[in-house]
Parts: C-alpha cells; structure tokens; sequence
C-alpha cells in the first residue's frame, strides 16, 4: 500500500513536468500565395498528421501577401505565424522575421544554391527559409530543333551543329534561322524569339548578369556598379534582338511574360527564355503539347547567368506559436521535394532537384539546376528601396532603350545620376 | 420637324455609341468566359469564341472556397446593409430636423469622411478589430464597410428625409406620438423608398470592396472579389476561370438593379427638381 502510495506521490509531483514536455496542439496560421499553397499543402498535410498541430494556410493574390503582411507589421501584431514570401520583399519584412540562424547548418547551406543562401539573409541574419526556387530558361521546339532539314540547313549556314543554344551569338544565330515567312506574303510569321519589354525591368538584368557583371545595379556592398562594362554589353544584347535584328516580335513593350508564353505555346515564337516552372504547367491542348525542349539558360562572355526567383518561409517575431512554427519551416524544408509533384513543380535544395532531374516529365529540372547553380546566376540587391529602384529607373532605362533612339551608356549615366539621387554612392 | 427628327436620331445614335462603348468590356468579359482556356489565350484576341465552351464554368466546381466566399461576400453585404441603414437613418433624420447650420455643417464633416482613402484607415481599422476580437468574422468586415456607407446613406438619406414635409409629423405628435415613435411609425414608412435606394448602393459597394475584405479575413469569411483575384497568380492569370467567376459574380448584381431600376433611378433625381 505504501509503495502505491509513493508511486502516486511520485506520478502527482511529476505531473506538471510531464504535461509541460508533450506540446498542446496548436493551428499555425501561414499566409501564401497561389505557388506557397501548391508546393506546401502536401508537406504540412504530412507535418499535421505526424504532430497533430493544425496548419490553415491563408491565400491571397500575389500583390496582396504583400499588402497584408504590411499592414500586420504595421500594427505590430500579426495573425500569422509562417508566412511565404518572395525574394524581392525580404529586405523590406526584415524587421519583423524572427532569426532562423539555427536552421542554417552547414548541411543545409550546402544543399542551396549559392544565390539562395545569399538572399535569405539580411544583415547577416538569416531570416528566411527558401521554399523554392524559380529561374528563366531556355524553352525551344524539339520538331524544328531536331528536324533532320533544319539541321542541315543551319550548319551549312552557320558552320557548326543545331543544338539549344547555349552562348549569346549561338541564341542570336538560332533566332535569325528561324525568324521565318512561311508564307511568302511580306509578313513573318514566326519569330525566332522574343523581347519582353513589358518586363523590362527584370529581363535586361539577366543579361547584365551574363555579360559578367558582379551584380545588378549595386554590388555586394551596395555601391552602384549600373554603369559598368558589363551593364552596357548586357543592355545592348537585350535590345540588339529587337533593334538591329528584327527577330522578336515588334510590340515588344506589348509583351510580358504572359504574352511572352503565349505566343511561344501558339507557335508564334521557335524558341524564348522563360520561367522554368512553364514546362510541368504546358497545357494538353496547346498546338505544340508534345514539343517542348527545356535547355539551360544561354551565356554571355560571363557565363550561364540568370535571376533567381525564390521565395522564403518566415516567421513573424509577432507569432504566439513561435515554436511550432520553426518546426514547420524545418519540416517544410526537410520534405522540399514534396513540392516537385505539385503543378509548379518546383524546390528550393539541390537534392530535391536531382531527385527527380531524370524522371520523364521533369526535363526542364536539369536545365533549372545547372542555371541555378552557375556563379552568374546572382539574386537582386537586398535593399528595401528596390522596388523603387525597378519602377522608377531599371523600367525607363530599359523602355528608352527598346526605343532603338538612345545611346546605352548615356541611360545608365542616367541611372547612376537617378541612384545618387536616392542615397547609394 | 425634320430638324427634330435629325436631332432625335443623331441622339440616339449618340445614346447607342455610349451604351457599346460602356456594353462593350462586359460583352467581351462574357465571351472570354465562353472560350476554351486556349482559346482565350489566343495572340491577337478575337472577340467570339472560336468555339463555344462551358470548360471554365464547369471547372468552377474544383474550387469550393471560391463558392464558399460567394457565400460570405453575401452574408457580409447584407450585414452591412443593415448595419449602415439602422446607423443612417436617424442620422439623416436628425440632420433633416435639427438646426440648418449644424446639420449642414454635420453633413459637410460626413461629407470629408467620404474624401480620406481606404487604405489610410485599413491599418486602423486591423487593430481595432483585432482589439475586438473580430478579424475573419462576418461582422468584423461587414463593420468596415459600413465605415464607407454609413456616410454614403446618411448624404441620401438626408435628402429624402427633407422631401417629407414636416406636417405629417406634426401630426403625429399632436395625436401623442414621441419623436421616436413619429420616426418609426410615420417617417421611416414614407421614405421608405430611400430606404430602399440607399440599401441598395449600400449593398452594392460592400459586395464589390475589395481592400477592407483583404485586411480583415483569413480562411473563414473570405469574399468573392478576393477568391476571384487568387487567379493571378506571380507568373500567369488564368483569364478563363477568372471571367467566368467575374460573371456569375456580377448576375446578383445585374439582376438586382434591373428589379430596382426604377427605385435606383428616384435616388439619384431625388432634390434635382425642387420647388
């Protein structure tokens, strides 16, 4: 009787201690966009059932992630215990994101693209967790590029074989072949690519990148670098395709990235650079379905260079589940791979990546790693003014130039008078 | 005589080009949705669809959120309707009656509240709902959207209420009615029309907002406008699914103005012939 006793005193005394260990159930409240609610509702479906906490995902359109994580961070309080964010409003959320410093191991770091560990830090911290990570490539026909006539045809009038294109000169040379009047009435149509100056913003940076800059607008010290070599080689390619070559359609300041797919999915481009994601997403009842080469994107004399697009899992300082909300960005992370049988079809880590990189279906993966991974691919200043910066200068720099009626170096001398304007040296 | 033929028809033409012009974005809106999703992609867009398609209506079905927020953009349209009209009335009723200086000058202070942009009090508005307890419940959104319309409905309300000579309520008093209860028994009754009217753009701009609805819903009360916006996604926007849901979104609409034309026509004429 006194041992039952004593083992009941002991069990009472060791209550508190035992309750205090197991975690009360919580719901974690995570804001998302269309793309976070794809490539995560299958891991943190995965997460509820192995913890039994609750994960209600809140999405919103795109623009309005940012709108209402700002609002919450204005009050000083937030609904929201994980959000997804992109790469482009870090800078901006920075003081209100918990430190994930400890998430960071040297396992982890080496299984992200090296842009990706960049980006996901601010100041030295490390505030976010990528989630996934998108970047343009090279989309092209298979039935014109492996056509046994075009072959011919193109190494008897360029010298060398018919392949995706992997420098500049060579995406230059595959575009003139095959910017094409079929039917002989004056009018093309088909162009070899396209230039996206609804965009164009964004897409003459890619070709800074590969001209060898060591980074777009500013350095890794913030120091403006607009009016470099590199920046004028770059802007100069991304218009020549439109001003000297006529191998894009006209209205380009018409064509944004929608358009831009558009018109290559109706067979009205042979070949263009775009986000990689496209490829998972072609539709069954496009003209060219079955068609679709992905490649890596191309080259220029600094090598394979392109803009990443990721976007990262932060936890609002805010949380009143601070903790569980960690595991959640450690689980989500731990089973990135999930999200590569979602209809984005895409990851954040190298070995969710390769995973999959040769099963059929998922042939624009190789092509996404290898320009995911090249030194030239390089994420966009963290600076909270950045969206500015785009508006209000990489936009008219890059519109006056499709113009085809100003002199390249005198826009950016523009643009390093506009960015002094704004603070940078 | 001819002069005034010519001047009807060149009117008429006039009034046909505003009508096609206004008709016009609605009409390819409707026939987008009726196009298959290659077809409304189509560089450059045609104005029918190739072939007519009922994929994107159908499809609808894959996404029971969208349904449920139709839901929810109605029961918060409606709870701000009667939010606003039960605020609203004695308001305008007090401006109609009391002083002329200061109900102008009340009017004219309801009048700048109309004038500050919604997003300058949305963040506002966040805490103090969260203070209360009320982010993603019907009542909490139904509250800020009667923040615009409470203004909105007292402005026509007032109007109304000045229209109803003063008499009839005299009346009343001198048969021993309270003020109240002439409000209840005998104004309210006889501007019951601009009740109506007033419940009626009440409730069409609460169905329609879009940045209140945002800020203050997660999962639970999510409205229409921001299920249908979900479709333009970072890379693409899905013109199929999204012009079809924009349709069906409109139908309440459409179909409640036409039963109301009449009533909605007498709120907006009503003080422009006076005397």
């Amino acid at each position: 009787m006194k041992r039952i006793c004593l083992v009941l005193a002991i069990l009472v005394l060791l209550a508190p201690v035992l309750v205090a260990g197991a975690q009360e159930p919580v719901t974690l409240t995570v804001l998302v966009e269309q793309g976070g609610l794809w490539l995560q509702e299958a891991a943190a479906a995965q997460f509820e059932a192995e913890t039994g906490h609750t994960v209600e995902f809140v999405n919103v359109p795109y623009g309005s992630v940012f709108d209402r994580l700002s609002a919450e961070m204005a009050t000083g309080g937030s609904a929201f215990d994980v959000a997804t964010i992109d790469v482009v409003w870090m800078s901006h959320f920075a003081p209100f994101a918990e430190s994930l410093d400890d998430l960071f191991t040297d396992e982890v770091m080496d299984d992200l693209f090296a842009s990706l560990v960049a980006d996901a830090q601010i100041d030295g911290v490390f505030i976010g967790m990528p989630t996934w990570a998108n970047t343009e490539i090279i989309f092209y026909r298979k039935d014109m590029w492996e056509n046994a006539d075009e072959m011919a045809a193109f190494e008897a009038e360029y010298g060398y074989p018919l392949a995706p294109p992997a420098t500049w000169q060579e995406f230059t040379d595959m575009a003139q072949f095959f910017t094409r009047d079929n039917d002989g009435d004056g009018e093309i149509d088909m162009y070899g690519t396209d230039v996206k100056g609804g965009v164009a913003d964004f897409e003459w940076m890619i070709a800074v990148l590969q001209a060898g800059s060591p980074g777009v607008v500013l350095d890794a010290e913030n120091n403006i670098i607009i009016d470099n070599d590199e920046h004028v080689a770059g802007l100069e390619y991304y218009i020549s395709h439109h001003c000297d070559m006529n191998v894009a359609p006209p209205n380009v300041n018409e064509i944004d990235w929608g358009v831009a797919e558009n018109l290559f999915y109706q067979s009205q481009t042979a070949m263009f650079r775009f986000w990689g994601h496209a490829y998972r997403l072609t539709r069954g009842d496009s003209p060219i379905a079955d068609l679709v080469g992905a490649a890596p994107m191309i080259a220029g004399p600094g090598g394979i260079g392109a803009i990443p697009g990721p976007w990262f899992n932060i936890v609002p300082k805010t949380s009143q589940n601070k903790e569980v909300a960690l595991q959640l960005v450690q689980y989500l992370y731990d089973h990135n791979a999930m999200g590569i049988e979602a209809p984005l079809g895409l990851a954040a880590r190298k070995s969710a990546y390769a995973q999959y990189a040769d099963v059929e279906g998922f042939e624009n993966l190789n092509p996404l790693l290898e320009t995911l991974d090249s030194p030239q691919t390089i994420g966009r200043p963290a600076v909270a003014d950045w969206q500015q910066i785009a508006d209000e200068i990489l936009g008219p720099i890059g519109s006056d130039a499709l113009t085809c009626e100003h002199d390249v170096a005198e826009l950016l001398a523009w643009g390093r008078a506009e960015l002094e304007a704004m603070g940078y040296e | 005589m001819k002069s005034s033929l010519a001047s009807r028809t060149l009117l008429t033409l006039l009034v046909a080009l505003i009508v096609l012009v206004y008709g016009f974005p609605y009409a390819f809106l409707v026939s987008t949705s009726l196009k298959s999703p290659q077809d409304a992609l189509a560089i450059p867009p045609t104005l029918l669809p190739q072939q007519l398609s009922l994929e994107n209506y159908a499809n609808i079905g894959e996404h029971p959120t969208v349904q449920r927020s139709f839901g929810n953009s109605a029961i918060i349209a409606l709870l701000s309707t009667v939010i606003t009209i039960a605020l609203a009335v004695p308001a305008a009723y007090a401006v109609a009656r009391y002083g002329a200086w200061a109900g102008k000058a009340f009017l004219f202070v309801v009048l700048i509240t109309r004038l500050i942009p919604p997003v300058a009090v949305g963040i506002p508005l966040f805490v103090i709902m969260r203070a209360l307890g009320l982010i993603d419940t019907h009542l909490g959104v139904a509250l800020a959207h009667s923040t615009i319309s409470v203004p909105l409905g007292i402005w026509l309300l007032a109007s109304f209420m000045e229209s109803i000579p003063r008499e009839l309520e005299e009346a009343a008093r001198v048969d021993g009615c309270s003020r109240f209860g002439a409000l209840l028994r005998i104004i309210i009754p006889v501007a019951s029309g601009g009740i109506a009217v007033t419940a009626i753009f009440v409730f069409l701009a609460s169905w329609n907002e879009f940045l209140f609805s945002l800020l203050l819903s997660s999962t639970g009360v999510k409205t229409a406008p921001i299920a249908i916006a979900e479709f333009k996604t970072q890379y693409s926007i899905q013109w199929g699914t999204m012009t079809s849901l924009a349709v069906l979104f409109s139908f309440p609409v459409i179909i409640f103005s036409l039963l109301m034309q009449k009533r909605i026509i007498a709120g907006l004429t009503v003080g422009a012939v006076k005397g």
